[in-house]
């Protein structure tokens, strides 16, 4: 993988992301991954909040309406992601955890599609299988505060920064 | 204000056991990963609170939303008290950063910002049969509300970049101050 990582790493990109002291690269994509991380995380949060019995008078049904905004956070995260890992791919794709992180992120969007598709668009069928609603709402919950740490511990536990480093 | 900052410096770095514990192995990563956790708890029940009385989702009552809004101050509790961890452990990297001088900034005009609301607004938008859209104080409040948390977030990422260092005979370095006693 080392000529992949090289290469990516010599792309203007990469170099610029880096290496740049302006305020508008590093220092701006890692506040829109934060900003990304708080909706994301956030309104799913909230979502599940909801379905473990906070806000009772809440038509679920409605609660659709705040989706576009986790939507907004998930896709300022998986483009603000994509370009963090460009800069630094060595160090991310040779830390195991960074697989974790991923995989606890698909972990609570199948989630998210779950309880979008059986409890938002059909409270009628609100006891679904094979899990039940507080079921999901709290693998929602463990999920992305899993997501978070093993994203925080990105900076923690990573055994290369770059190829030639 | 530096004989300020000094004081608040020294005071802040007594707290030992504190600052032992941060340095620990574990202790760090896991207060940021706490901070986070609860900044994510904070923003989403927060954002979705001020998207209603912005005009979202209007069959939902807002009263019955404003049950989410105590647990988005158990997500500031969790990230306040994680906070007060990082300064009491390394005091100067924050009470000379002008990052954190911004976000402290932030953070107390979005306190206003609340208490503004509970003392204009909040009776008349969760009262029995209170209109479903909310009055314009309350939507400029909310508005407020949105980009004080966003500035809070952007400020706390830019700590980093704005950390003091003890400056040489080069000066500061990559956005940085310098410490108060160091060559300027």
């Amino acid at each position: 993988m080392d000529p992949f990582f090289l290469w990516l790493e010599s792309t203007s990109l990469s170099v610029w992301t880096r290496e740049s002291t302006s305020v508008f690269a590093f220092p701006a994509i890692l506040s829109a991954h934060a900003i990304g991380m708080g909706l994301a995380a956030g309104i799913n949060a909230a979502l599940a909040l909801h379905l473990l019995g906070v806000g009772p008078g809440i038509p679920v049904r409605e609660l659709r309406r705040f989706i576009p905004f986790m939507w907004i956070g998930f896709w300022l995260n998986a483009v603000s992601g994509v370009v963090l890992l460009i800069s630094y791919p060595t160090k991310a794709l040779t830390n195991p955890v960074f697989y974790l992180k991923l995989s606890l992120i698909a972990c609570a969007m199948w989630i998210f599609f779950v309880i979008d598709r059986r409890v938002l668009r059909d409270p009628a069928s609100e006891i679904s299988e094979p899990f039940g609603t507080r079921t999901l709402a709290i693998g929602s919950l463990i999920c992305w505060a899993g997501a978070i740490t093993s994203g925080r511990l990105l900076a923690y536990t990573y055994s290369r920064l770059l190829v030639d480093w | 204000m530096v004989n300020f900052q000094i004081w608040l410096v020294s005071t802040l770095a007594r707290a030992t056991p504190i600052r032992e514990f941060m340095h620990t192995k574990w202790g760090w990563p896991a207060a940021e990963s706490l901070h986070f956790i609860g900044l994510s708890l904070l923003v989403g029940t927060i954002s979705v609170f001020d998207l209603r009385l912005l005009g979202l989702a209007k069959r939902v009552p807002i009263a019955a939303l404003h049950r989410l809004v105590p647990w988005g101050l158990v997500g500031y509790g969790i990230t306040a008290g994680t906070g007060a961890l990082f300064l009491m452990a390394e005091p100067d990297q924050y009470v000379y950063n002008p990052a954190f001088h911004l976000k402290v900034l932030f953070m107390l005009v979005a306190g206003l910002n609340a208490s503004a609301f509970y003392l204009t607004s909040y009776r008349r938008t969760t009262a029995p049969g209170a209109s479903a859209d909310a009055p314009p104080a309350a939507r400029i409040i909310a508005a407020a509300s949105l980009f004080l948390w966003i500035s809070v977030i952007i400020a706390g990422r830019l700590l980093t970049f704005y950390r003091p260092w003890p400056c040489g005979p080069a000066g500061p370095g990559f956005l940085a101050q310098c410490l108060p006693g160091y060559v300027r």
